[in-house]
């Protein structure tokens, strides 16, 4: 291979694409949702107030701050062993159990436990808010990663079991953008690159040219990835305060990208015109987003078949490493996406060789 | 010594054969004709000699290599001017050539010599969507110069262009041509064929019907005879091997009956009707 063609060839397609309308609306829409996001969802808190159910003995610092955070009304529980049964009783969205030394425990290091009940019969959003709140007021009290252990139980495990839990709206949010942001890599952008030359017929001068086929998928591929790359950073810096373990995150994002674009190339080498392209693009583009929607109270069957789809693997491996657990949680997650990867390459190679 | 060898060369899509069985050469510097009407062939020939597609049978040395194994030094000796004007066409002109140059590891300046030696210099900086066909067809050809190749394809390269610029890119051809590089040339064109082929192959379902000099091809499959036109609006053709032609013609004129005197040789257009059976248009 020669690495100053394919560089010619990425180098040229990078600056064109951003030219072609479709190629700059694919490539802007994840951006263009996160901002969309922002602005109707400041901070990740929904607008209605949050009643939030609290026992502490201690007077601790954290249920004064709870009291004077804007839109939440605090309601006091008599005892820990109530707490759970107010939270049910009153519909709030969760409760929180202070123990009686809390604050000088925080102060001492020790990392005293917050017992937290969330109620799962109200909506995400608020589950997420909820969930938000509490990291954010546990993190403020002292300048310490970890001031306090909180442990999360779930008032209605049935719902729970159904829910996404242990993550906040951002964390919920982002795999949504990373994968919609591969997917139209994916499904838009690389397979308009060589579609497009199969349709201008530019194609026949580049294989006239010193390039080879290999030369002009791999230049293709490489855009692919640079543009991934780079929207893909921005929403992370952009997000950054909800990257859990940024190693893991960013091994994940590179997976998911070989994986998105060995499925450009197939669709690129099987397409003949934008038209083809923008058709099927729909299609593929839901087909890959679907398993990272939020999918409470979604039949059995609809589940089942998520499995079958490589994304939901990938939004697995992206929510766990997001939330911040290591490589003994995803690797799983991550074989498999790697493996769809392969299968993917190796059906863009038997399609680049049928064409030929 | 030839620049193109061509034997039993056969290309077939899904069973048909596009391309049956050819065989020519064409020599180093020589502007070649290969003319046929849609569909013959032309193009798919002009795709396995520039290394495009892969031959189904045959073999071909274009430049001293071989199509099939030598590709990559095969590449950067030939020049391809595609049918379509397949350029970038939300570039421009410019960045078209320094794209192509990146390909080729030409230097800047090299594109500057042949965006001046097409005339577009002035036009280099806008896009070629907004470019005239004629100016569009002059970009390929500075395209397919710039890397100095030996040989050169053009496929069709005045189709749908108006005469002025027409007789300008036949003016490049020869100018190329003088210059020592060898041009393969595919037209409907056929007085253009006439004007700048040294040989010309007539192709016909994929295969080649004759090949010539357009001379001896319309010296063999035309009258030897003269068509006279009479002053009285009357017209008679007086045959050449005929020995008192010189008389009859002598009286006539002596006697002011001519109008006109025209040739009766046949143009390449009705040599390729009757060779081919049908008119190259069709």
């Amino acid at each position: 291979m020669n690495l100053s063609v394919i560089a010619a060839i990425t180098r040229k397609d990078l600056v064109d694409a951003i030219r072609n309308r479709y190629l700059l609306t694919a490539l802007i829409t994840p951006l263009f949702v996160a901002l969309l996001f922002r602005i109707l969802f400041p901070g990740g808190n929904p607008r209605n107030l949050l009643t939030i159910i609290v026992n502490d003995s201690g007077n601790s610092a954290i249920s004064t701050q709870l009291a004077q955070a804007p839109q939440i009304n605090v309601v006091t529980a008599g005892s820990s062993a109530t707490t759970e049964t107010e939270v049910q009783k009153r519909n709030a969205i969760g409760g929180v159990v202070v123990p009686a030394n809390f604050d000088a425990d925080v102060t001492a290091g020790k990392q005293p436990e917050l017992t937290i009940y969330v109620n799962n019969k109200k909506s995400l959003f608020e589950q997420a808010a909820f969930r938000q709140l509490l990291e954010q007021q546990v993190r403020s009290l002292v300048k310490r990663p970890e001031p306090a252990r909180l442990v999360w139980i779930d008032v209605d495990k049935e719902t729970s079991e159904q829910s996404r839990g242990g993550l906040s709206l951002n964390q919920m949010l982002l795999p949504l953008l990373l994968i919609m942001t591969l997917g139209m890599i994916g499904a838009m952008v690389v397979p308009l690159l060589l579609v497009e030359e199969k349709e201008k017929r530019t194609l026949d001068f580049l294989l006239a040219s010193p390039a080879s086929l290999k030369e002009i998928v791999a230049g293709k591929a490489l855009t692919g990835v640079a543009y991934s790359l780079l929207i893909a950073g921005l929403l992370l810096v952009f997000n950054r305060q909800n990257v859990g373990n940024w190693p893991l995150t960013s091994v994940t994002i590179l997976f998911g990208l070989l994986f998105v674009v060995a499925m450009g190339l197939v669709m690129g080498s099987v397409l003949n015109n934008t038209m083809q392209v923008n058709t099927w693009a729909g299609t593929v583009l839901i087909v890959l987003l679907a398993p990272s929607f939020p999918s409470i109270g979604l039949p059995a069957a609809i589940e089942t078949a998520m499995r079958f789809v490589p994304t939901y693997y990938l939004t697995e491996a992206l929510k766990l490493s997001l939330g911040g657990s290591g490589l003994s949680k995803t690797w799983g997650h991550l074989a498999v996406v790697l493996g769809c990867s392969f299968i993917a390459f190796a059906a863009a190679v038997w399609a680049l060789r049928r064409r030929n | 010594m030839n620049a193109i060898e061509v034997e039993k060369l056969s290309r077939a899509f899904n069973g048909l054969k596009a391309v049956d069985n050819i065989s020519f050469a064409v020599e180093a510097g020589e502007i070649f004709g290969f003319l046929g009407h849609n569909g013959a062939g032309k193009t798919t020939t002009i795709r396995m000699l520039s290394g495009q597609l892969l031959p189904t049978s045959g073999r071909a040395r274009v430049a001293g290599c071989d199509v099939i194994n030598e590709q990559r030094r095969l590449k950067p000796l030939i020049g391809v001017v595609s049918e379509h004007q397949n350029l970038y066409e939300r570039m421009s002109g410019r960045e078209n050539l320094e794209f192509a140059a990146r390909l080729y590891k030409q230097n800047t300046q090299r594109v500057d010599d042949v965006l001046e030696q097409v005339g577009l210099t002035n036009r280099a900086k806008d896009n070629v969507r907004n470019y005239s066909n004629g100016m569009k067809q002059r970009l390929l050809i500075a395209r397919a110069l710039l890397h100095r190749p030996q040989i050169i394809f053009l496929d069709e390269p005045t189709r749908g262009l108006d005469p002025v610029v027409g007789r300008e890119i036949r003016r490049l051809i020869l100018d190329l041509s003088q210059q020592g590089v060898t041009i393969f040339l595919t037209t409907h064109y056929m007085e253009e064929a006439d004007q700048l082929c040294c040989r010309v192959a007539f192709l016909s379902e994929g295969r080649i019907v004759a090949l010539d000099t357009p001379a001896n091809l319309k010296v063999a499959h035309g009258k030897n005879a003269i068509k006279v036109t009479l002053a009285n609006g009357e017209s008679l053709s007086i045959a050449l091997n005929d020995g008192d032609a010189g008389e009859q013609l002598e009286k006539l004129v002596n006697d002011g009956q001519v109008r006109t005197l025209h040739s009766a040789e046949a143009t390449l257009e009705e040599v390729f009707l009757q060779i081919a059976g049908r008119e190259l248009s069709e």
